[in-house]
């Protein structure tokens, strides 16, 4: 599947208009913020909103002259905060379970292929569940691309905290999968 | 007991020091079962990757195009606006041409103005003009103002006429006093 299939409603110019590293930015890392927003529990509208909402502070906080030390770090830790805030719809749709609606796996050639992905999924599906949230947080910001540091500063955890917590819940997925 | 196994997933996310991934690295190559274990995690994250992205792809899925709801839009306001025209043409044709008065006594029939159907046409003429005009034309009385039927009983004298003789005489008279059409009827 391509990223492209995305949707992206951001208004560019608002971005582009303030700096060039911001409109680097926006090109980097629009994709792996708004998935891990998306993974969060929340729809792609709510993480639109979310994702555009932190470039814009983005674009504030580096016009205001603030740091521009681990500005990925810094976009993450802003998109999760918002996303915190919507407590509502939080956790809701990354913990559901996909093995009810699988029709989406057509990448694969054959039906065994396609039952093999559909069973390996709903079997995550279920390790997912017994993950505590901070584990589960940061597999999400791991997956984006994040380092221990920076996703320690996101959560506002200790580095080596990180990287217990990232092994704790590998080692969960790896056992409850059996994969 | 192997001391490296704390360290592998670290060590796949080259988030160790050099001589620490180093040491690792030397334990992996010599130790089966933490080749296993790694196998098994670098599974476990791709397949957590690939859940993350099958989530955001089935989210996605479901959104409506945005030309959808005007599209659907237009299309309900073009239905509503052929069942209004076809309703109004179905009301014309209805009005259909005012009955004559024909009767057995004398009774004067004003032909105009009749107030029902020219309300319904003053109406329709404002929504759909062609339908109206069309059943303006076939509009026969349209240059009558009266029509009269007289019996013969109210004409002649009674017993003037022969027995089992009996009819009415239908004058039709212009707006301008002159008759158009006389017609004895039996």
């Amino acid at each position: 599947m391509s990223d492209d299939s995305l949707p992206w409603s951001l208004p560019l110019p608002r971005v582009i208009s303030g700096s060039s590293e911001v409109t680097v930015l926006f090109r980097e890392q629009r994709k792996a913020l708004l998935r891990y927003v998306v993974c969060l529990g929340l729809s792609t509208d709510e993480a639109q909103d979310i994702v555009q909402d932190a470039f814009v502070s983005l674009q504030r906080h580096l016009a205001a002259g603030g740091t521009q030390e681990n500005i990925r770090g810094w976009l993450f830790r802003v998109a999760h905060n918002q996303a915190r805030n919507r407590q509502a719809s939080y956790d809701r749709r990354f913990a559901e379970p996909l093995d009810r609606d699988m029709e989406w796996l057509t990448d694969k050639a054959t039906p065994e292929e396609w039952l093999l992905e559909k069973e390996k999924f709903s079997r995550l599906a279920a390790a997912i569940r017994i993950l505590t949230d901070p584990e589960r947080e940061c597999l999400l910001l791991r997956a984006g691309g994040l380092r221990y540091r920076e996703i320690g500063e996101v959560l506002g955890m200790a580095t080596s905290t990180v990287g217990d917590t990232v092994e704790r819940a590998i080692k969960k997925l790896a056992e409850k999968c059996n994969v | 007991m192997c001391d490296a196994k704390h360290k592998l997933i670290a060590w796949l996310d080259h988030e160790l020091l050099p001589e620490d991934a180093a040491r690792v690295e030397r334990h992996v190559e010599a130790c089966k079962e933490c080749r296993l274990r790694l196998v098994a995690y670098e599974q476990a994250s791709k397949t957590f990757d690939a859940y993350c992205q099958a989530a955001v792809t089935k989210n996605t899925r479901h959104r409506l195009p945005g030309w959808v709801p005007v599209v659907s839009g237009a299309v309900v306001a073009v239905c509503l606006a052929i069942v209004l025209v076809m309703r109004t043409f179905v009301e014309s044709q209805a009005i259909v041409t005012p009955p004559l008065a024909t009767t057995s006594v004398p009774v004067v029939v004003p032909v105009e103005p009749q107030i029902t159907p020219r309300k319904a046409i003053q109406r329709h003429h404002r929504l759909v003009s062609v339908p109206v005009r069309a059943s303006a034309t076939n509009w026969q009385p349209a240059e009558i103002a009266v029509q009269i039927a007289i019996p013969a009983e109210a004409m002649f004298a009674p017993g003037a006429l022969p027995q089992g003789v009996n009819f009415a005489a239908e004058l039709r008279i212009a707006p301008d006093g002159s008759v158009q059409q006389v017609r004895l009827r039996q």
